[in-house]
């Protein structure tokens, strides 16, 4: 069913989001949400605007058991090991098309690259082979530009002597990677981006490192094998 | 409370079937949503299984949640008060007397309006200056159905005033809110 009332559609969203919207209006509106995006802005917009009402109540510890509870029932759905990194061509080979992983960062992509609100994040995780996530990597989409990245190095391989790591930022499409800068095994880092890169990384498609010689990749482009790498999603 | 960059930077990992930052995002975040569904539930039992509920529906919907554009934080108590209402509006459903006892009076007349327990951030104050600007009566019935949530029905029993003033006190409130709101930078 349509609202096709802008007064009627605002009120049913404001009333929904409170949740004075009850019974079978509710479930009514519930299913118009599913296939209509503008609806879902004006709740969303009510949710953001209304849930400062929780402020006041303090956080209550829940027993042990709901998170027993909530473990088990995740392990059922869960697929671990069939990461979308298992079969993507990556930027170096010629099979990236082929991939089936393709079509599911073409959707990560469709959702993750839309017009910048202020306070939007983005967020790479860079993960291994086997998909264990090893550094996350957060900036502010700031449409005038990102001008630091916060790197937060979690489980790591060693870094062996005499080389180093290098992040790279994966433009998208068949354009080179482009380097951001060395980082190193701390924890938290911070990584400045000059001015033209800072506006190009809210675009790049992913981020990846690699390992180089000391003082980084002599050619511009990665020159060791990528240790870890992973797409940009806007949170 | 994990501030919400770490908590986007958790849900990012979720995405990608990450069951230790799953672990992570329900220490971070359980506590409040806990809160969130007592108070709307008012009984332990019930807020336990709300809040089970919540978590199995967010880890299997963790990938939709880049498309809500809305804080993580938002979107995830938007899960727990829906789920939390839903519940409450079972048909079967068997309140207990005493429970309503205790909401009374923890939102008695003379308690303070809802603008004092708001948040530090810029979207609280916003809202707090706006809240303001509602008669009291507006305020009250906002506050409740979100906090508490309270049915249309409800707010007319606790505040001893007919049903469709009650309705009206909601509705024209939202709407004064909404236009103080987007006047305000959010």
């Amino acid at each position: 069913m349509k609202y096709p009332a802008d007064n009627l559609r605002e009120s049913l969203a404001a009333e929904f989001a409170l949740g004075t919207l009850q019974g079978r209006a509710r479930r009514r509106f519930e299913r118009s949400l599913k296939d209509d995006p503008a609806l879902r802005r004006l709740v969303t917009a009510w949710q953001e605007r209304l849930v400062p009402l929780n402020d006041g109540i303090a956080p209550v510890q829940p027993p042990a058991r709901v998170w027993r509870s909530i473990e088990q029932r995740i392990r059922k759905t869960s697929r671990r090991g069939a990461g979308i990194w298992d079969n993507l061509g990556f930027w170096r080979t010629a099979s990236f098309a082929a991939s089936a992983a393709v079509v599911l960062l073409a959707v990560i992509l469709a959702v993750g690259i839309p017009t910048f609100k202020p306070h939007d994040t983005m967020v790479a995780v860079l993960s291994d082979d086997q998909s264990n996530p090893a550094i996350t990597v957060s900036w502010q989409a700031d449409p005038r530009g990102a001008e630091r990245l916060r790197v937060r190095v979690m489980g790591h391989a060693d870094m062996a002597p005499d080389t180093a790591w290098e992040l790279w930022m994966l433009p998208g499409g068949d354009q080179k990677p482009v380097s951001l800068g060395l980082i190193t095994t701390h924890e938290n880092q911070t990584v400045l981006l000059p001015r033209p890169l800072a506006v190009a990384i809210n675009r790049a498609s992913g981020l990846a490192m690699s390992v180089e010689p000391k003082g980084g990749s002599p050619t511009g482009v990665p020159t060791g094998p990528i240790l870890y790498k992973g797409l940009c999603t806007m949170m | 409370m994990a501030d919400s960059d770490s908590v986007a930077e958790l849900m990012a990992r979720c995405v990608l079937r990450d069951e230790r930052a799953f672990a992570q995002l329900y220490r971070h975040t359980a506590g409040k949503l806990f809160a969130v569904a007592l108070r709307i539930l008012r009984r332990q039992d019930w807020a336990e299984e709300v809040l089970q509920e919540s978590f199995v529906n967010i880890w299997n919907h963790v990938n939709e949640y880049a498309a809500q554009k809305s804080a993580p934080m938002t979107w995830m108590t938007a899960i727990v008060r829906n789920r939390a209402l839903d519940w409450l509006r079972r048909p079967n459903l068997e309140r207990g007397g005493e429970d309503y006892d205790l909401l009374v009076e923890a939102v008695a007349d003379d308690a303070p309006g809802p603008e004092v327990l708001l948040g530090s951030s810029r979207q609280a104050k916003a809202l707090a200056e706006c809240l303001e600007q509602l008669s009291g009566s507006q305020r009250q019935s906002i506050a409740l159905a979100y906090v508490h949530g309270l049915s249309h029905a409800e707010l007319a029993m606790h505040m001893r005033e007919p049903l469709g003033t009650v309705k009206t006190w909601v509705r024209r409130g939202l709407e004064k809110l909404r236009g103080c709101l987007q006047g305000a930078p959010v």
